[in-house]
């Protein structure tokens, strides 16, 4: 409604050949919509919810009802019923535990960095990457929860005086784990609600019933006058400097779970580095796979165009060579080293027993790096969403291999063994596969998943201007 | 903005708006005395509305601070209170303790740059305000105070800038 909502007016559009028309049509922050428009596009599927949606959410809460169960039999009969034993303590828990706290890092790489980078392609896709951010956390949070066995100790890490002189020993990297994951499930889940308040009001001026009680409660009262906006706006620019070392840190903090210990392949300095950029490339797949899913699932097509899979495939391909180059960098001094014990657990990694999931981990890992290099690939959705599967099909198995394959040796040879899942593991596993799923369909239809205020603003950036005889976009410097 | 009245009108545009709190500053109407609401973030400046200066910096900064100091208490005091030496080592450590001081810092940052926020915005404020629901749709709202002598002239001002939905304005349930 506002004079900046026509992108461009119809005199400029009518200038336009008809194929240029259609690809600035095609781009989401130059096409002719109002804003109410946007609004009812982005309310509309959020109140349908058909029989499909329905029988998925069945599913989902079965395999989580069942997953609680593996878990109550785990707690009652003990840590035994899984299938970590000595020399493989950590087992499929600690590796689903690593593989969700990597899935968490795409949330923040899109909202903060691209927000403080301005880049424009972020705004429809913002809030899902910050949702799976926050669930995939969730999910993170239970492993040391169910690792401990014992889950109604958790509080002894809690730090607070008490008669039993137990104190946390804050020398231990389990211990920094805690905080740290805690720390950034906070800041997400903060950041995720921060930016959804403008949102959640133009919700509640739309919607009765108990809808309407939900958004007018979490909206806080919000009308959008300009303190509103200046306020918020300051906090997110502020959430955006301060979340990005928070995410550095959360995956260096889970590397050096292993990093500081003296098990062969894991005493390593590049470790770090690698977790992080291993955890960005999986949570942008896995961004991708879901936007895929969510696009057709509630036809937000209108939102999600072929130019944020572009941008978003091109950030993947980007991130798996930064892995493909932290992995080799690891690996040719380890190779050069010749220690007797890490060149045996090379040596089976590549042509050992190990040798199915290593292979699976490379080929799942570069082929959808090299593939994603075109255009066509990466604007096609089928192709992207089974690519970026794909990638994390080989991250998981890289954490698998990390956490269970290099436990397997170690440098007293008496103590070398192996590992066999038990049901009571995958069950646990499945359930929070499931429970992230359930999560997130519930937000999408609870929640506007696409920010309309983030995609407004974005609007009144861009306009059609004049260089020479072209009509081109350009974005104002409003921010 | 209780006693004095109060009119509320909508605009299309940003420049028509702009232009109407223009004119309404000539008049005489104190800047305080208007209120812009909007369903997208303009720039103030392009409202012709001044930037207003936020608190929120000092309070990240002094949650920065607290979390700084309480990371160090944990990391380097509680060690010393609740001793467990261990073969040699020393009961603090310059490596974990950077790490549970720095992750303490910023979860008192993030903290306190939400609360912070909350406060500064007077959030959660419940109850009934004056608003139009049709901000969300793209209007703009100009809700401004003024003196009665004025009324007359203010709503002369909304109307030659194409204002529509002139009116008193109603509180709404929040």
């Amino acid at each position: 409604m506002s004079d900046q909502t026509p992108i461009a007016g119809e005199e400029e559009m009518a200038e336009l050949s008809p194929d240029l028309r259609d690809e600035y049509e095609g781009r989401l922050l130059l096409a002719q919509r109002k804003d109410w428009e946007i609004n009812e596009a982005v309310l509309r599927p959020m109140m349908e919810t058909g029989p499909r949606f329905w029988i998925a959410v069945a599913v989902l809460g079965a395999i989580v009802a069942w997953g609680l169960y593996a878990w109550g039999y785990m707690v009652y009969y003990g840590l035994g019923a899984a299938g970590i034993n000595r020399p493989v303590y950590w087992g499929l828990f600690i590796a689903t535990f690593v593989f969700w706290v990597g899935i968490s890092h795409a949330g923040t790489m899109i909202s903060a960095v691209l927000r403080l980078l301005k880049a424009d392609w972020r705004r429809p896709i913002t809030r899902g990457a910050e949702a799976m951010t926050a669930f995939a956390l969730m999910m993170a949070g239970l492993y040391p929860l169910i690792h401990l066995g014992r889950v109604w100790k958790f509080y002894w890490m809690i730090p607070y005086p008490n008669n039993r002189f137990m104190w946390p020993n804050f020398q231990s990297p389990l211990m920094w784990d805690m905080v740290a994951i805690f720390t950034y499930l906070i800041g997400s889940s903060l950041y995720l609600y921060l930016a959804l308040i403008p949102d959640l009001a133009m919700a509640r001026d739309h919607t009765k019933g108990w809808r309407y009680k939900l958004y007018r409660t979490f909206a806080l009262g919000w009308r959008g006058t300009e303190g509103e906006w200046h306020k918020l706006h300051r906090a997110l620019g502020i959430f955006s400097v301060v979340i990005i070392p928070v995410f550095l840190s959360v995956h260096s903090i889970v590397s050096w779970d292993f990093a500081v210990t003296i098990q062969p392949r894991w005493h390593s300095s590049i470790f770090a580095p690698y977790f992080v950029m291993g955890a960005v490339y999986s949570g942008l797949a896995a961004l991708a796979t879901i936007l895929v899913v969510v696009r057709s699932g509630m036809r937000l097509q209108e939102f999600l165009r072929a130019e944020h899979f572009d941008a978003l495939g091109k950030l993947v391909m980007v991130a798996g060579m930064g892995w493909i180059y932290l992995w080799f960098a690891g690996f040719i001094v380890e190779w050069y080293g010749k220690d007797p014990v890490i060149m045996e657990l090379i040596h089976d990694e590549i042509s050992g027993k190990l040798a199915p999931f290593f292979w699976l981990q490379m080929v799942a890992n570069v082929l959808p790096v090299i593939l994603l290099a075109f255009r066509k690939i990466r604007t096609n959705t089928k192709m992207l969403l089974a690519l970026t599967l794909l990638v994390n099909v080989g991250m998981f198995t890289e954490r698998v291999l990390i956490v269970v394959g290099n436990l397997q040796r170690n440098y007293l040879p008496f103590d070398w063994g192996s590992y066999r899942p038990t049901w009571v593991e995958v069950s646990i596993v499945a359930m929070t596969f499931a429970g992230f799923i359930l999560l997130y369909l519930l937000f999408s239809r609870i929640v506007p998943y696409v920010p309309v205020w983030e995609i407004k603003e974005g609007r009144l950036r861009y306009s059609l201007r004049r260089i020479g005889r072209l009509l081109v976009p350009t974005a104002a410097e409003i921010e | 903005m209780a006693d004095a009245p109060l009119l509320m009108s909508l605009f299309h545009k940003s420049t028509d708006t702009a232009e109407a709190i223009d004119a309404l500053h000539e008049l005489g109407v104190l800047d305080h005395k208007i209120k812009v609401i909007t369903g997208v973030p303009y720039p103030e400046r392009a409202i012709g509305r001044h930037v207003e200066w936020l608190r929120l910096p000092h309070i990240v900064l002094a949650g920065a601070l607290a979390g700084f100091i309480f990371g160090l208490f944990l990391s380097v005091i509680t060690p010393h209170l609740y001793r467990l030496d261990v073969g040699g080592h020393p009961a603090v450590g310059f490596p974990p303790a950077a790490v549970i001081t720095f992750v303490f810092t910023m979860m008192a940052t993030i903290v306190s740059t939400f609360l912070g926020v909350l406060w500064e915005m007077d959030f959660p404020e419940f109850g009934h305000k004056y608003y139009h629901k049709l901000v969300t749709d793209g209007h703009l709202a100009v809700l401004v105070e003024y003196p009665p002598s004025l009324e007359e002239k203010v709503r002369q001002i909304f109307e030659q800038h194409g204002g529509h939905h002139i009116q008193r304005p109603e509180r709404q349930p929040l």
